[in-house]
């Protein structure tokens, strides 16, 4: 726990030096803060846009975004919650204007995620286990590429980003009441999606 | 709302680590003791953990390589644009700079010749509208390079 705590803490420092030199026009910098951040990113936006090449491009947008505005980073906040916020209002942006109705309506999609899923290792034991395992999780990220936007921002920012309560507020703007209200309802739509009788037999 | 349906309201927020310390604590003493809720915070549990296991998809190397590349123009063209206006705020201020010194030289040699030509030649105001001469042409410069320079940025 303790050396969790002080990895933890030694990445912050690196990121704080990693941003600190990055206002100084240091290339190295930005490379080393990408390579940090590349996979969460890209995931978050992947959740939200639900279209790989709307999400690459996304990315893109986001890190020039970061190299414009980064003389304008307030050093007291956290760089990662910043960096989401960059990229939500590029998404939300992108989103009002190329599916204007896909913040409020789910949208048919097909799996996304599961093209990468065989390289992640599994921690289920027997190969039945694995192979139930990996059917739940496709039909987990089904399901939660059903819900409407809010609730799969709200979905991967608790979950996949491990952010708290408060960091989802500041990301997405809007008090922590609403953040848990959202958190809520999209956890018991996520379930109704699941429970459906037309899923598989793997979350019975 | 009785205290069992606002526990059910925060059962699900329990199974995703989003309750404050009291309300965990609220949770937990009526979990105890009431089993539709324990099964049902129970039923929570396996959605939040794979949630927490779900894949995650990443980026081609393609991908963060194009962007790298892209960004990093960008920092060097703001560096270059950054230069340019130091540039331009130093030159601005070094011939500010010569027209307050040349105002003593100026002084001085339109006394001496000024007045072996004419001698009711009025210098220092000769001398103070050649210096406003010269700080209006620096203005005028100054801002011409400005919208220029704003020009060429909103071209990029």
């Amino acid at each position: 726990m303790v050396g969790a705590a002080a990895l933890s803490l030694e990445g912050l420092v690196a990121v704080d030096a990693d941003v600190a030199r990055l206002r100084r026009g240091d290339t190295n910098a930005l490379s080393e803060l990408i390579a940090r951040y590349q996979n969460r990113l890209y995931r978050y936006l992947l959740r939200i846009v639900r279209q790989p090449a709307e999400a690459e491009d996304l990315f893109q947008q986001t890190w020039l975004r970061v190299v414009e505005k980064i003389g304008s980073f307030d050093a007291s906040r956290k760089f990662d919650a910043w960096l989401f916020t960059l990229a939500r209002n590029l998404a939300i942006d992108h989103l009002r204007r190329v599916r204007p109705r896909s913040l409020d309506e789910p949208l048919a999609n097909s799996r996304h995620g599961e093209t990468v899923a065989d390289r992640i290792p599994s921690h289920d034991d027997t190969p039945l286990d694995q192979a139930l395992a990996a059917e739940r999780r496709a039909e987990l990220s089904d399901a939660m590429a059903e819900l409407p936007m809010m609730y799969r921002e709200v979905l991967t920012l608790r979950f996949e980003e491990e952010m708290k309560i408060e960091e989802i507020a500041q990301v997405t703007g809007v008090p922590v009441s609403t953040v848990k209200s959202r958190l809520r309802r999209s956890l018991e739509q996520l379930r109704s999606a699941l429970d459906a009788p037309d899923r598989g037999a793997a979350w019975q | 709302m009785s205290e069992h349906d606002t526990i059910r309201e925060l059962l699900a927020l329990a199974a995703a680590g989003a309750l404050t310390p009291a309300e965990e604590q609220r949770v937990a003493e009526h979990v105890r003791s009431c089993i539709a809720c324990s099964n049902e915070l129970e039923a929570w549990r396996p959605i939040a953990r794979e949630l927490r296991r779900l894949p995650t998809p990443q980026p081609s190397s393609w991908l963060v390589q194009a962007t790298l590349a892209r960004a990093e123009a960008t920092l060097a063209e703001q560096a270059e644009q950054d230069w340019n206006r130091r540039a331009l705020i130093g030159v601005v201020a070094f011939s500010w700079l010569l027209t307050l010194a040349s105002w003593a030289v100026f002084h001085e040699v339109s006394e001496r010749f000024g007045s072996m030509l004419a001698p009711q030649f009025s210098h220092p105001w000769i001398g103070f509208a050649f210096m406003a001469l010269e700080w209006l042409a620096g203005a005028a410069a100054a801002v011409v390079l400005a919208v220029h320079q704003r020009d060429e940025r909103r071209l990029a």
